[in-house]
């Protein structure tokens, strides 16, 4: 996980040139790099704008123009020479049904074979399989009976009494709870992008990381090769619930990153909150609830002295993104609590974290996500990460991450 | 590989050797969309100078396919021509011109989009012309992957290089798309 840097491989990476073993390393390093996450963001975009690359058609012209100057060339080479087995009527034949087959198969290129394995209606357009679980659940306003297509840019709806499942692509599952209305924003070899206007989901994604995403009212969320449930209610506030691996929340600059057993909130205008874990204590998430989104910096300011006094070594998840968010004597505070519960490592001051140096903030969070993951101090990284993988499931779909 | 490809095979190839016209047609029927649209693209959009290098690529292709002994595909013996031809051209034009590259692509085969297709269209010629500023040497491995389909080992062979020289040309340009065309980045541009 915090082995070199992969920038060099990213685009190998998301064209499927790695093998099984390097794509493992370059997926388990991105994940905790800020760096290389940050250039594999810009080249995935570069990727998406070559993609939209259209084959141009050549003039119908050409080929008589071709023909004058085969004429005028003469030569042997284009003299009607019969010495080979198939016969010329043969060739025109198949000449006539490759120019035919030209014109059908340059629709199925330019969708199937930019599109990996995305499934395309008789429309032409992309979509995901639905199969209804209970009820019956609707995409527009169609009923669906058994099974169902989600075209890109079409609703998917249950009500009080029906749920449905969809198969994302190729790269996970995503489970539609009752009274939940979801839309087909995107699916593509490098994005697959869903909406979830209000209800909740259950998504288990073993794709590479931040393939996969999910747009609510108030944050995007972005998988990292994952579990998690995502509950969105009728004001578009939201909850995050991490059941495995990561998943980062963000709107703008804003971003809140979830382990296993960690939770998250957000509101319309302010974005994600603060992750916690769950088994925090109720006065800890009641008073970072105000941290995160009381109006009222006063309030705000006096949530946090009693939050911090509840904190654990483990809630360092939580006081490392406040460390961004809070300011002035706040800060201070925090990152006291934090020094307290533990020690920033070598090379990371007290000075640079105050200052928000964003190299220190990394180096800081790598050490403790050791405690995040659960692993006492003094295990050697390997083994914690091994074990911490072993225990969210996360080797497996790593392998099975691996682009085919 | 494309269906129509897996027609041209040993036999349309020694039929074209001989000089039979009409596998010549069928060669070209196959593969014409594609070199065009890598001369068109290296050609900074201008059509007129991407018929002729078609033209000369398969003239090329014809008169020297005697000489094609099976030791490489066909594919990437016909898309070294391709990319040697664009280089050639390239070359000439600098010595005649200033810097036509960097020319606005025309699409004008495409018909009145609707609403939603406009934006995808309007990213697709931004495309188009940021892929027409880019260097030569990240361009055609771009042009490679995405228009013909390559694999990273078959553009190392048509451009003479390693893997690892194409994994970070492709690499890049990608880098350099991105950054030209930021601005496109919201789901408006997308169509969405």
């Amino acid at each position: 996980m915090f082995s070199r840097h992969v920038t060099k491989d990213i685009s190998a990476y998301c064209h499927g040139e790695l093998s099984s073993q390097q794509s493992k390393q370059f997926a388990e390093h991105i994940i905790s790099c800020v760096r290389c996450r940050s250039r594999f963001e810009e080249i995935k975009l570069g990727i998406k704008f070559a993609e939209q690359l259209p084959q141009i058609s050549a003039p119908d012209h050409l080929w008589s123009g071709l023909e004058s100057l085969l004429d005028k060339q003469g030569g042997p080479q284009i003299t009607q020479i019969r010495q080979v087995p198939a016969s010329s009527w043969r060739m025109r034949v198949a000449a006539a049904a490759v120019i035919l087959l030209v014109v059908s198969l340059g629709v199925w290129w330019v969708y199937n074979k930019r599109s990996g394995a995305v499934l395309i209606t008789e429309n032409g357009k992309p979509y995901w399989q639905v199969i209804r679980l209970d009820g019956t659940p609707t995409i527009g306003k169609e009923g669906i009976s058994n099974n169902g297509q989600l075209a890109v840019g079409e609703w998917l709806e249950t009500d009080g009494k029906s749920k449905a499942q969809i198969a994302v692509s190729s790269i996970g599952s995503v489970d539609i709870d009752e009274n939940t209305r979801v839309r087909l924003l995107e699916t593509h070899a490098t994005e697959h992008r869903l909406e979830l206007a209000r209800g909740k989901m259950s998504a288990r994604i073993w794709a590479p990381p931040r393939l996969f995403f999910v747009d609510t009212p108030s944050a995007v969320a972005a998988d990292l090769g994952c579990a998690y449930t995502l509950e969105v209610d009728d004001h578009g506030a939201s909850k995050l619930q991490v059941t495995s691996g990561w998943v980062a929340l963000e709107l703008r600059d804003r971003e809140s990153t979830v382990p296993a057993g960690a939770s998250c909130e957000t509101r319309p205008v302010v974005g994600p909150g603060t992750p916690y874990f769950d088994d925090s204590s109720n006065e800890f998430r009641a008073e970072l609830n105000k941290v995160d989104f009381d109006p009222d910096a006063a309030a705000r300011s006096a949530a946090l002295k009693l939050m911090l006094d509840d904190a654990r070594p483990k809630d360092t998840l939580t006081l490392w993104h406040l460390l961004t968010r809070v300011d002035g004597n706040d800060r201070v505070r925090v990152y006291e609590k934090m020094a307290a519960l533990s020690p920033p490592p070598q090379g990371v001051t007290r000075e640079g974290i105050l200052q928000l140096n964003q190299t220190m903030l990394d180096g800081w969070r790598d050490e403790l996500k050791l405690t995040w993951m659960g692993v006492g101090k003094g295990v050697p990284k390997p083994l914690a990460e091994a074990y911490w993988r072993a225990k969210n499931g996360l080797s497996r779909r790593l392998k099975e991450m691996a682009p085919k | 590989m494309v269906m129509a490809e897996q027609l041209i095979n040993g036999q349309v190839i020694e039929a074209c050797q001989q000089g039979d016209r009409a596998a010549f047609q069928l060669l070209f029927e196959t593969y014409k969309d594609k070199v065009f649209s890598i001369a068109v693209y290296s050609s900074g959009g201008d059509r007129a100078v991407a018929d002729d290098v078609t033209q000369q690529i398969f003239l090329k292709l014809f008169t020297a396919i005697r000489q094609f002994r099976g030791d490489s595909e066909f594919t990437t013996w016909l898309y070294r021509l391709v990319v040697n031809a664009c280089l050639d051209e390239r070359r000439r034009r600098r010595r005649l011109l200033p810097l036509p590259e960097t020319l606005a692509m025309k699409n004008p085969s495409e018909k009145k989009p609707q609403e939603r297709q406009y934006a995808r269209r309007e990213v697709s010629e931004a495309v188009q012309a940021a892929i027409g500023e880019l260097k030569p040497k990240f361009r055609l491995p771009i042009l490679l992957k995405y228009i013909e389909g390559l694999s990273y080992e078959e553009i190392a062979s048509v451009m003479g290089c390693s893997k690892g020289t194409v994994a970070s040309r492709l690499n890049r340009g990608h880098s350099q798309l991105a950054k030209r065309l930021a601005h496109l980045n919201h789901p408006a541009a997308w169509g969405e």
